[in-house]
């Protein structure tokens, strides 16, 4: 470095100095330099301008690697989620024909079974499935309404708040509430409850036995005539209110009048299992209904 | 206009050999874009104000995409994620602007 050698100076305002001259300092540093020392010659420059030419392919090359990875990254991450979608929906459909299915087998069983059983074990069958929630089942009872409230979107981080959303835990509350007050068959949007069913949070959805189910939530019970009014008087009314005027949610019970709830889908033994036929055959054994209808009741 | 050649020449050589890239240094690859832009766009302009050098050039292009690069990873050591490449590109977002400002002042007069 010689004395005639402008010192650069960086000044403290370093934006203020980008935005005014962007170009790298080092530029006219060099030109200055030329300018006293005078350029490189011969086999030296040669050299220098085919480095640079070597950078300028490596450019070249830089910005090609990288539109093709962005081209070939965006439809990765849609294709597969389209192919999720897919999935996901054909799935559905093929639960949906399987349930089909599976709902007229169970009627034809309960055709055959009522041909061949007598009048009274008939009955007594029926009444049973009514209460486990078999069958489906007509009468008056209660409908409780319950709705999401507001779910504000947070303008600072972004985030949704969701406490007025309504859980798991608050139908939970509002079918326990329902069946302590003597419902005999409740349920959930269409879905029958049975002894089994689980109420369960999912990430965002509500799941009433695995079948997903959204606001609003209408909850029907078939039970004593005051059913809705004891609801409403009772822990899980006041508790509901209080939600209302705390979070804005809705709520809202009231008479149903001859109302006709579905049977349940899930239909599994999980401790009772089919007798092992000896050698009579399975059409006789089942005039046997002592020994079939436990093993039906006792899922 | 050789130096366009070599530019055409490194597009051909990408699209021939469609590299693929090991996905350990895909974060890196668009903030080293960002960075080779701002030393082509610099060394455009100092080629029109008649003072380029080749030397300056390879360092300048050498140096950007790498410091970028530290950038980037620095900020994920450091958890910031991409706050950090939010500051070079803003920087290098700013050279670039400038310089094609620049650029065009030289061709268009304007």
């Amino acid at each position: 470095m010689t004395e005639d050698h402008p010192k650069r100076v960086y000044t403290p305002d370093f934006l203020t100095e980008l935005f005014r001259n962007p170009l790298d300092p080092g530029y006219a540093d060099a030109a200055a330099r030329k300018a006293i020392e005078g350029g490189p010659t011969g086999a030296r420059r040669r050299v220098l301008s085919g480095i640079t030419l070597v950078t300028l392919v490596a450019l070249g090359f830089l910005f090609v690697v990288a539109y093709q990875q962005t081209i070939a990254d965006a439809p990765a991450s849609t294709k597969a989620r389209a192919a999720l979608v897919q999935q996901v929906q054909s799935r559905r459909t093929q639960t949906d024909q399987l349930q089909q299915q599976a709902d007229q087998l169970g009627d034809e069983v309960s055709r055959l079974r009522e041909r061949e059983l007598g009048d009274a074990a008939a009955t007594g069958l029926r009444n049973l499935e009514a209460t486990t929630g078999l069958a489906a089942v007509k009468g008056d009872g209660a409908r409780i309404k319950l709705g999401d409230g507001p779910t504000p979107v947070n303008a600072v981080t972004g985030e949704r708040n969701t406490a007025a959303r309504v859980k798991d835990t608050d139908l939970q509350l509002a079918t326990n509430a329902l069946w302590s007050l003597g419902a005999e068959a409740i349920t959930i949007n269409g879905q029958r409850l049975t002894a089994t069913s689980t109420i369960r949070q999912a990430g965002e959805a509500i799941l009433v036995d695995f079948q997903p189910v959204t606001t609003p939530y209408e909850v029907i019970a078939i039970g004593p005539d005051d059913l809705a009014k004891d609801f409403r008087d009772g822990y899980a009314g006041r508790f509901f209110k209080e939600l209302v005027a705390k979070y804005g949610m809705a709520f809202d019970a009231s008479d149903a009048h001859d109302v006709t709830l579905p049977a349940a889908t899930e239909l599994k033994l999980r401790v009772a299992s089919p007798i092992p036929s000896p050698s009579a055959g399975a059409s006789t054994s089942i005039s046997g209904s002592v020994s079939s209808s436990p093993s039906e009741g006792g899922r | 206009m050789i130096a366009v050649l070599a530019l055409a020449a490194g597009v051909v050589l990408g699209i021939v050999l469609g590299p693929t890239v090991p996905p350990a240094l895909l974060p890196y690859l668009p903030i080293a874009v960002v960075a080779a832009l701002d030393a082509v766009f610099g060394g455009v302009r100092a080629k029109l104000d008649g003072i380029f050098d080749d030397k300056q050039f390879v360092v300048s292009f050498i140096s950007n995409v790498l410091v970028a690069g530290l950038i980037v990873y620095l900020g994920d050591q450091l958890g910031v994620g991409g706050q950090l490449s939010t500051g070079v590109v803003v920087v290098l977002g700013v050279r670039i602007f400038g310089n094609v400002a620049a650029i065009r002042r030289h061709l268009f007069r304007a």
